[in-house]
């Protein structure tokens, strides 16, 4: 067994590189451990008494000598969280080091003694998890992507759906028009009292057409997401608007209760539309054998404590405690969903109605608009009575909801500078 | 005598006007009904010589309230001129008019002299 001091077996046997330089002589280097060696690939034998410049390149030598003086300066440890030397066999080796300033008891001399951890094989964990992460991003970016074309498909789908019913909305307008034409036309009597009716009449007539054809417009806009603060009111408004023809023809009732004081939720106007439409053609089509057809429109505002209570919502794990919700509840008094069909309403082309009514993407693409709104869309039955209910929660709240509507925020690996130690 | 025109349709703003225009020169006296529910009643009370019916409504719509009046022995001999905006070009092309049973329909917007003529056509044919 080789007779050795007990600090030299330490040193040799430590599992990180261990170094110092006499500051009074150069820099040059008074202890290079066995880990040292195992990095750098060079002996202690060749390199003690060596300084940096014969040792590594002029580039990194540099470095070195400005990181000791700094050291020396400061007079305290300096940490460097992560540098980079290259290998003999061209390979980077990356090096977590730690510099300290210390006059050696027995001689007064001033050393840097330096202490270097390997993190190569962390870092490279790290580049691939990063990679990785990156692919995974680049994905779901495509996923998301495809979601919204998928949403503006099932969109443009419900526009021709409603084109007929919109164009029926317009023409009463112009037909109103037409006459307040023809009637002017004959000669314009400036005593005839009519004429006054007969341009307000004209001019409302032209407000009420472009709202509709503007609505529309809107509606079938393909614009990145955008919500905002809006009045869930103002939404259902809209909708009715361009469902009119489909509720009137089919004769049904429309019944709104809306509380007084409803805070706003942040909605992109027109995919939530797009929900709402859905929703309410769905209704339309499951009454269209009911004597009297009724569509009631409900919302109100709970703090999460009241709606667990009453709805039972400790799955509606979006919310948190004491989140304010908006729930709006659209109920009909349809046929209601057919037990066997109850867990596939939400599926992609699952659909009841006949070929050329519905595509079945309804459904599934209004609760995929929810959930990037960060709330929850349920369809089922009525308590009570005959009929179905669409239950849409809200939250009152930008931050709330697991899916965040902007884009996803790559992270940015912080450069390491290349370096040696 | 002025002609008596009732007009049903539950657009105020549209029959308000076509009031206007057929009352300017005197020679039909109009009323209007807009809930179609009440079309048979104000209908018996009026005893119009025409009937211009819409199509589309809320409550009923045009073809239950022509029904209704179809049943009805006085009601059923006066002609009904149906207006709609459901009818496409395809069906009705500017000028022309279209029959669905006993009715002339007539599309919306519908030109006013052409209106005109099939009021005084029906009026004289009935």
């Amino acid at each position: 067994m080789k007779k050795i001091s007990v600090v030299e077996s330490v040193l040799d046997n430590l599992p990180v590189a261990v170094f110092a330089k006499d500051a009074n002589d150069d820099f040059r280097f008074v202890l290079w451990n066995k880990k040292q060696e195992e990095i750098t690939t060079i002996k202690a034998s060749k390199a003690i008494g060596k300084d940096d410049y014969a040792l590594f390149s002029e580039e990194s030598a540099d470095y070195f000598r400005s990181v000791d003086k700094a050291v020396l300066k400061r007079g305290s440890l300096l940490r460097v969280p992560e540098e980079i030397i290259e290998s003999r066999t061209g390979d980077d080796i990356h090096l977590r080091t730690v510099k300290i300033p210390v006059i050696e008891d027995e001689t007064g001399r001033r050393l840097i003694v330096g202490i270097s951890e390997d993190i190569t094989e962390n870092v490279k964990s790290r580049q691939q998890l990063e990679s990785l992460n990156k692919n995974l991003m680049a994905a779901n970016k495509e996923l998301q992507e495809t979601q919204l074309q998928l949403i503006q498909a099932e969109k443009l789908e419900s526009i021709g759906r409603l084109a007929a019913g919109v164009a029926h909305e317009v023409k009463n307008p112009l037909a109103l028009l037409l006459l307040g034409v023809d009637y002017l036309s004959q000669g314009i009597d400036p005593d005839d009292a009519n004429v006054d009716k007969i341009l307000k009449q004209m001019r409302e007539a032209v407000e009420r057409a472009d709202r509709i054809v503007r609505g529309l417009v809107d509606f079938s806009s393909q614009r990145a997401l955008s919500r905002e603060p809006i009045s869930l009111r103002v939404v259902i408004d809209e909708v009715l608007l361009l469902t009119k023809h489909e509720l009137t023809r089919s004769n049904t009732k429309v019944e709104i209760d809306f509380p007084e004081e409803l805070p706003p939720v942040f909605l992109d106007l027109s995919k939530f539309e797009q929900v709402l439409i859905n929703l309410v053609i769905n209704a339309v089509h499951a009454m269209s054998k009911a004597k009297s057809p009724k569509l009631q429109i409900h919302a109100r505002c709970d703090s999460l404590d009241e709606v667990k209570k009453n709805e039972g919502a400790r799955k509606y794990e979006v919310f948190r405690t004491g989140d304010r919700v908006v729930t709006l509840e659209i109920f009909d008094n349809g046929t209601g969903i057919q037990s066997k069909d109850a867990s596939r309403v939400f599926d992609p082309f699952f659909t009841t109605k006949a070929t050329g009514v519905g595509t079945g993407l309804g459904l599934s693409v209004s609760r995929k608009i929810v959930e990037l709104h960060g709330g929850k869309l349920t369809v089922k039955n009525r308590s009570i009575g005959k009929g179905a209910v669409a239950t849409i929660m809200l939250p009152t709240k930008l931050d709330t909801g697991k899916v965040s509507l902007k884009e996803p925020i790559e992270p940015v690996p912080a450069e390491p500078r290349k370096t040696g130690n | 005598m002025a002609h008596k025109i009732l007009l049903i349709d539950d657009e105020a703003g549209f029959t308000e006007l076509l009031k206007m225009n057929l009352e300017k020169n005197g020679e039909f006296e109009v009323a209007i009904e807009n809930d179609s529910t009440k079309a048979r009643e104000t209908a018996l009370s009026f005893r119009p010589d025409l009937i211009l019916l819409d199509v589309v409504m809320p409550g009923m719509d045009g073809g239950d309230v022509q029904a209704q009046f179809e049943s009805d022995p006085f009601l059923s001999r006066v002609p009904v001129i149906m207006l709609t905006a459901l009818v496409d070009s395809t069906e009705v092309s500017d000028g022309a008019v279209a029959q669905s049973g006993s009715s002339i329909v007539l599309p919306k917007p519908v030109n006013f002299p052409l209106l005109l003529r099939v009021i005084h056509e029906s009026i004289e044919a009935s």
